[in-house]
């Protein structure tokens, strides 16, 4: 068996901010070259765990290790082996994009020969063009963003922390985002992402889900997809409000759901033949059918489920 | 190394694109020079005074005149008893009494030098100082008049008359021997206000862009971060010296005596105290208008009311006066003061530089000390 090196390590990894826990009992593992998707409603706790992991926040209890080190104790040992970007803007907004990138360039101490040639490629790969030249504060998010990434990028980190890269991104920078993120993965980089845009998972090859401060599910994303919900079935009706009020409460039937102008139902795993069970429902109740079939979930169709089964805490979530 | 300059540069982009900053640096010393400027050239005009003139001659009558005449002085009062003169100066009416002696004619006739009495209250030390300057002048002037005046009616070019001589006696504060102290005492305010105030908003100002977040999670270490952040602020300090060194040649007409070299080290100890203390509290305050704020009160209020730069330290209760001396301005403001004002070097100085060293040394380190790397 060959052993994966262990880019990041998280052991019952608490953290709270006076009563409210906003990362409870938190464990899980990145291996190296993973682009490792922590997903989650705004709030669940993924900045928070993000920046514990960046040795910017101290945890409550249990420990995070990343490249063999403690990400508190020894934070300063692992800092030039990481790029972050923050969930909200951080760059100088008086200095010019190209400034900001050089700035922290040679923060990681990227001599300046090299500096100017990653700005070059920077420049071209996220299409930067003339906003380099100009001081940041006066561009609109998108283009911050980019600018945020190429930042977090700039010294070639081999471990890299995108908190929420594509919020606030139109759906073509978003694309490029994820074009650029798989290149970094692919030069053997690895890649930890915040997002509450389910679909975005997608582009991750492990995943891990984050509810008020609890992680309620991790794997690759065909896995999650696979284990986590049991069948999922697609109802077309035209008393499609009939159809819902059957199936909702009926026996081995988990969740329904309006999505568009059609049902999903949940099915549990042990009914053989899903769709013949949905039918029985319905035809039971007297509602005609245009047609069932089963579908194949999408990540929005597993987060819905899986957060579902998980009581919602009197406390409200904040992201800290 | 690289880190350092980089943080430097950034820091010196930050002060050069913000109006604010610039503020500080380039408009608050003109003004500051300005406004004292202003206040003591207010106070230049229409000295007031009194004569109590014992010779009552011609030659008497027209050197009050002359002191009238040159709209510096204003004469408030004429001394007919003694006991007038203590009262004139006690309650502040005039600034000073000029004594003049009964034998001033004959003396002046016979080519003796004359001596004219001045009691000068030095109750308002720099009002005093200026006073006394300008009577020095008026009395010189006084005499190169009589002496042309002699020269004409005797048509030769002989014997020059030795005209006036003055004797000062300074009432209240007898030791008022370094005169306009007002130009190395602004330098001081000046390093205190930017020093402190640029330093402890340099931090801040990061922490309320976030962008200091980004900064923490580099490998750049805090002492770094304190030595780039700092840098700029000597430079922009030491030009603010040299303006204020240049302004007061040009507008009070005070050069330094003693070395420029020196007073420039001297500044560069006091400035080290100075930019950490703006560090420390950098570490502690969260926005901008909360550091200006603090840092005022703490820094700025101590160093010109506390110092010995607005009210003499003799003059203060013993508990200020031990209060005064864990401030670094104090021992600043003496030293620079007197290598501008006497000319003293350091073989004179050393013990208060030596404590000023120690203040900047211990500042430094503490300061280094207490800011982290964390939010």
């Amino acid at each position: 068996m060959i052993a994966i090196p262990l880019a990041v390590e998280v052991d019952h990894l608490v953290r709270r901010f006076g009563d409210f826990v906003a990362v409870d009992d938190v464990s899980f593992t990145v291996n190296q070259g993973e682009v490792f998707g922590f997903l989650g409603p705004n709030g669940s706790g993924k900045s928070t765990t993000i920046r514990i992991l960046c040795g910017l926040l101290a945890p409550s209890g249990g420990h995070a290790v990343v490249a063999g080190l403690d990400v508190w104790r020894q934070a300063e040992g692992i800092r030039a082996q990481m790029g972050y970007m923050p969930q909200f803007f951080s760059l100088y907004g008086d200095l010019t994009g190209a400034e900001n990138i050089e700035f922290y360039a040679a923060m990681y101490s990227v001599p300046p020969a090299e500096i100017r040639r990653r700005l070059d490629f920077l420049a071209e790969r996220l299409e930067l063009g003339s906003v380099l030249n100009r001081l940041t504060r006066t561009l609109s998010t998108g283009w911050r963003q980019r600018l945020a990434l190429a930042t977090a990028i700039a010294h070639q980190p081999p471990l890299v922390f995108l908190d929420e890269p594509t919020s606030g991104v139109d759906p073509v920078t978003r694309r490029l985002f994820w074009d650029v993120i798989a290149d970094l993965a692919h030069d053997g980089a690895t890649v930890f992402v915040t997002t509450h845009v389910m679909d975005e998972a997608e582009h991750c090859t492990h995943l891990a889900m984050m509810h008020y401060g609890k992680l309620i599910a991790q794997g690759p994303p065909e896995q999650m997809r696979r284990d986590l919900v049991s069948s999922l079935v697609q109802v077309q009706s035209e008393r499609i409000w009939d159809a819902l009020q059957a199936l909702q409460g009926a026996p081995q039937i988990h969740e329904v759901a309006l999505f568009g102008e059609a049902l999903h139902a949940e099915v549990a795993a042990e009914v053989a033949d899903p769709e013949e069970r949905v039918r029985q429902v319905l035809a039971s109740a007297h509602v005609p059918v245009a047609s069932v079939q089963r579908v194949a979930p999408t990540m929005e169709d597993v987060f819905v489920s899986l957060a579902r089964r998980y009581e919602r805490p009197t406390t409200a979530g904040r992201d800290a | 190394m690289r880190r350092t300059l980089a943080i430097a540069r950034a820091e010196w982009i930050h002060n050069l694109r913000d109006p604010r900053s610039l503020f500080v640096i380039v408009v608050l010393p003109v003004v500051l020079l300005l406004l004292y400027g202003y206040g003591i050239n207010y106070d230049l005009r229409h000295i007031p005074f009194a004569v109590w003139d014992l010779s009552g001659t011609t030659v008497s009558r027209d050197l009050v005149q002359s002191f009238v005449a040159s709209g510096y002085f204003r004469l408030r009062h004429v001394v007919i008893h003694q006991e007038e003169v203590a009262g004139l100066l006690d309650g502040g009416d005039v600034i000073f009494v000029m004594v003049i002696p009964p034998d001033l004619a004959q003396r002046l006739g016979a080519s003796r030098p004359a001596k004219v009495q001045v009691l000068l209250s030095g109750a308002d030390t720099t009002r005093a100082s200026v006073a006394q300057g300008y009577i020095e002048a008026a009395l010189l002037q006084a005499s190169q008049a009589l002496a042309t005046r002699a020269q004409l009616r005797s048509g030769t070019t002989g014997r020059i008359p030795p005209g006036f001589g003055i004797s000062t006696t300074i009432l209240y504060n007898p030791s008022l021997n370094s005169t306009r102290f007002i130009v190395p005492g602004l330098i001081a305010v000046l390093l205190t206000i930017l020093a402190a105030l640029l330093t402890s908003t340099a931090v801040v100002r990061e922490r309320e862009w976030s962008s200091f977040e980004t900064l923490v999670t580099s490998p750049v270490r805090a002492p770094n971060i304190m030595l780039g952040k700092m840098a700029p602020y000597v430079l922009i300090a030491f030009v603010d010296v040299l303006l204020s060194i240049v302004t007061g040649v040009l507008v009070f007409h005070v050069e330094p005596v003693g070395s420029v070299a020196l007073l420039l080290a001297v500044s560069f100890l006091y400035l080290l105290a100075s930019l950490s203390i703006g560090m420390l509290f950098s570490t502690v305050m969260k926005t901008q208008q909360l550091a200006i704020l603090v840092t005022m009160l703490t820094t700025l209020l101590p160093t010109t009311l506390l110092s010995g730069f607005a009210f003499p330290l003799r003059s203060m209760p013993t508990v200020l006066q031990a209060v005064s001396n864990v401030i670094p301005a104090t021992h600043f403001l003496i030293v620079i003061r007197s290598i501008y004002l006497k000319g003293a070097g350091l073989d004179v100085l050393w013990p208060r530089v030596a404590v000023l060293a120690l203040f900047a040394l211990a500042l430094t380190v503490l300061a280094a000390k207490r800011f982290e790397k964390r939010l």
